[in-house]
């Protein structure tokens, strides 16, 4: 046994270790998924057709969302099977969906598909409008090609 | 700008914007007398002050009130209701339009906080903190009222009156759960205003007594309740509105609301440390400090638009003006906290891992990992955007799911746990025999779920967590309640009113529990199918239902019209409408049929209608446990409101409870 000390010393607030530990472990967690988790494979771009061309190499097989003019529109609503092309006057892809579409779905109409590329044809799983600023719908088609020409 | 106030255009304008413009000459005024009243310790100061906010109440109410007349009376002299209104409207959709657009929602903001700062005034206590809490108060009100009076003033005239007014925005008119969620979660968001202004107030004088423990709890326990019935709402409000069959998309809007949601939850936890134990004071400022600042920061990204596209950002005035508050709460909270933090001292010891309070350390890192992860997410593609300019990128589900469901469950796993921890340290033996039962119930609920056929690791490790909580809730109370029993003073009830607080608790957690079987349940087996119905056609089976097509109509009313298709599903009449209102152009709303059930809900859309009626495309989901999302969050709440019960003194031999000391 050791002498004891004259007196105690004076007793001085150890840090508190735990936080300390825990909240470089959550932290170095949170920075590997960042770096090696799906956040960049689950960003999904926008684009129009020609955009798509120029990089297609980039963004095939990506979930993408394209948005251009409605053309050539054969339309099933007893099978619900939906072929249109969207284009944005230079280039122009041919699109396959499946589901319902109410009589609005026009040529010439602007659209923003939800999909990906499967070779040559967009698979679409989503028909989209975006959202404007305070959540109204694009009214006329002339907001809508606003909408299109703001993301081109 | 420069046209507030026309009287000859718009008398009611005018008038709302006058008693603005008062309230914020009040709302600087008192600003200016509870700094004086705190730095000289001047008690007639402060007390100014404090009579102040009643001032500040009573010209926003008046305001507030001015706008919902104009609304109510089709006064399109206002901007706002020409812009946001029509005659046509039903009176309880003019009701809401108050807070359908950006300048109404403001201004029910700064009308919420101002009467949150009056309740405050009434209730708070004649210590050091008093003058500080106004005036942190006041900080916020200063930048509400003020954005209100000035930049986003609900109240601006129109030069050329219309005949009438372009209409609330179409969405807003469909369901009505608008009226509820956005009061709600303004509720919540202000209410956190005022456990951040005890922050201010404790870090400016440095005493954080057990009063501001108690008071900051309360209060926070108050927002979380009415931000939790927010959230849930809005995600109500989705479900029946948006035709999707689903209420969570994490959709920035949403995010928004989840991320103080988030902080609020950690610091309801982690104050109980500081309560219990005196540890963690600095970390339970900085909490509050971020959990109001995300409200800030919530409102700003929905509102300026910057989370959709950074050129938004340029577009109103609103947006930078936020960011700055932002930037100022940010700033001088963390500074206050910096300059402060070191005398907040903790009283005793770190808290050991295995004990209650490691337990609620280990779910605080949790949230805030959940609540940081969200905020990344919902910020990526703004900084994509600045980054590689590629424009509206977006963050898929997949992105949030891959945490939120791992984190969830974890959150499941040390709910269990904590309550049966004591505080301080557990002993390894005691941790054993009081975590088998919930760790038996749990691997045993998980096989035989497992047997019963769900394959879905995530919901398997829900069911078996949610077993795990159920037992470890019953063994606590049965245990708690047979010593009562056995010591003559009563049944059930009386332990309840004696502990409302820990049975409150008890009551939340298991309506979380409830939740997290809705919605593991319903996200893992929902399910989703479209097909073609024709009139006087054979039935068509879909998804084990035969559907027939009945009939279709349409009903025309004043602001648009509805096309109904009449559908029946296993022969119980459904009737789905199709909603287009004339400010929506040709773009058509769903408001799909939901039959709830206990096990599952039979949700049915229309998504097309042939012409002369001879079909209509409907997409039928299945999808099991919703409604249990809706019942476990009023569980929620409702334990929520028990934990605010006074508790009922013991009869027999109860230690007189001793006044805390107003300071430290």
């Amino acid at each position: 046994m050791t002498a004891p000390s004259p007196l105690p010393q004076a007793r001085r607030r150890k840090k508190n270790p735990l936080p300390t530990v825990l909240g470089v472990l959550a932290l170095v967690g949170l920075t590997g998924f960042l770096a090696f988790g799906n956040l960049g494979k689950s960003l999904e771009y926008f684009v129009t057709p020609t955009e798509y061309v120029q990089q297609r190499a980039e963004l095939e097989g990506r979930p993408l969302r394209i948005g251009g003019l409605v053309k050539a529109v054969q339309y099933n609503p007893q099978t619900l099977d939906l072929r249109f092309d969207v284009t944005d006057g230079s280039a122009t892809f041919p699109v396959q969906y499946t589901g319902a579409v109410s009589d609005l779905f026009k040529e010439d109409q602007g659209v923003v598909v939800r999909g990906e590329f499967q070779g040559e044809t967009f698979h679409a799983s989503e028909l989209v409008v975006k959202h404007s600023e305070e959540y109204n719908v694009p009214q006329t088609q002339a907001e809508l090609k606003d909408l299109l020409r703001q993301a081109d | 700008m420069l046209n507030l106030i026309s009287f000859d255009a718009s008398p009611l304008g005018a008038l709302g914007q006058l008693s603005l413009l008062a309230a914020l000459a009040f709302t600087l005024g008192g600003t200016w007398l509870a700094v004086v009243g705190g730095v000289k310790a001047d008690a007639r100061a402060t007390e100014a002050a404090r009579r102040a906010v009643w001032a500040v109440f009573a010209l926003v109410s008046l305001s507030t009130l001015t706008l919902m007349a104009a609304l109510l009376g089709d006064d399109f002299s206002v901007r706002y209701v020409a812009e946001h209104s029509m005659r046509a409207s039903p009176t309880w959709i003019k009701v809401t339009s108050l807070w359908g657009a950006l300048e109404g929602s403001i201004l029910l903001w700064a009308w919420l906080l101002a009467g949150y700062a009056f309740i405050l005034s009434l209730t708070l206590r004649r210590d050091a903190l008093r003058p500080w809490a106004l005036a942190a108060m006041y900080a916020s009100l200063i930048f509400f009222v003020g954005i209100c009076a000035t930049v986003a003033s609900p109240f601006t005239p129109l030069a050329q009156i219309p005949a009438d007014g372009r209409g609330p925005n179409p969405a807003l008119q469909n369901h009505w759960m608008m009226a509820v969620h956005p009061v709600l979660l303004y509720l919540g968001f202000v209410g956190l205003a005022v456990p951040f202004a005890y922050a201010v107030a404790a870090l400016v004088t440095g005493r954080l007594s057990d009063h501001w423990v108690v008071v900051t709890r309360r209060w926070t326990l108050v927002a979380w309740a009415f931000l939790t019935a927010a959230i849930v709402a809005g995600g109500w409000w989705s479900y029946e509105t948006l035709g999707w069959g689903g209420y969570w998309a994490w959709d920035p809007v949403e995010n928004a609301s989840f991320i103080p949601w988030l902080l609020a939850t950690a610091f309801l936890h982690s104050i109980q440390i500081q309560e219990r134990r005196g540890l963690m004071r600095s970390w339970n400022v900085w909490l509050i400090v971020l959990a109001y600042a995300s409200t800030v920061l919530g409102t700003f990204l929905n509102r300026s638009g910057i989370v959709q596209s950074v050129h938004a950002f340029a577009g109103g005035p609103v947006g930078p003006v936020f960011l700055g508050f932002l930037a100022f709460l940010l700033v001088a909270g963390i500074g206050l906290a910096a300059w402060r933090a070191p005398h907040l001292r903790d009283d005793g010891d770190p808290p050991a891992a295995l004990s209650r309070e490691g337990a609620f350390l280990a779910g605080n890192w949790l949230f805030l990992v959940f609540a940081v992860m969200v905020l990344v997410g919902t910020l990526f593609p703004t900084i994509v955007e600045a980054v590689q300019g590629r424009r509206d990128t977006s963050v898929g589900p997949a992105f949030y799911n891959a945490f939120a469901i791992p984190l969830g469950l974890g959150l499941l796993l040390l709910m269990g746990v904590g309550p049966l921890l004591p505080w301080r340290r557990a002993e390894g033996q005691g941790l054993w025999r009081a975590l088998w039962p919930l760790l038996l119930a749990g691997a045993g609920t998980a096989v035989l779920a497992y047997a019963f056929g769900i394959r879905g690791v995530g919901v398997l490790a829900a069911v078996g967590l949610s077993a795990y909580n159920v037992v470890g809730l019953a063994l606590l109370t049965g245990r708690a309640w047979r010593a009562y029993r056995a010591s003559g003073r009563g049944g059930m009830v009386s332990l309840v009113r004696e502990q409302p607080r820990r049975y409150g608790a008890y009551l939340a957690h298991a309506g979380l529990v409830v939740m997290a079987l809705g919605i593991a349940f319903s996200s893992a087996y929902r399910q989703d199918a479209q097909v073609t119905l024709n009139a006087g056609a054979a039935p068509v089976t879909l998804l084990h239902e035969t559907l027939a097509l009945e009939s279709t109509r349409v009903e025309e009313k004043p602001y648009g019209q509805s096309a109904i298709a009449r559908v029946r599903i296993d022969g119980v009449p459904f009737e789905t409408r199709m909603n287009t209102y004339i400010q929506g152009g040709d773009t058509p709303f769903p408001a799909p049929a939901v039959r709830y059930g206990m096990w599952g809900d039979t949700y049915l859309v229309v998504t097309a209608f042939g012409e002369d009626g001879r079909w209509a495309s409907v997409r039928l989901i299945e999808s099991p446990l919703v409604s249990w999302i809706w019942w476990g969050t009023l569980i929620v709440v409702l334990g929520a409101g028990l934990t605010l019960v006074a508790p009922r003194r013991a009869p027999a031999r109860a230690p007189a409870l001793q006044v805390a000391p107003a300071t430290d």
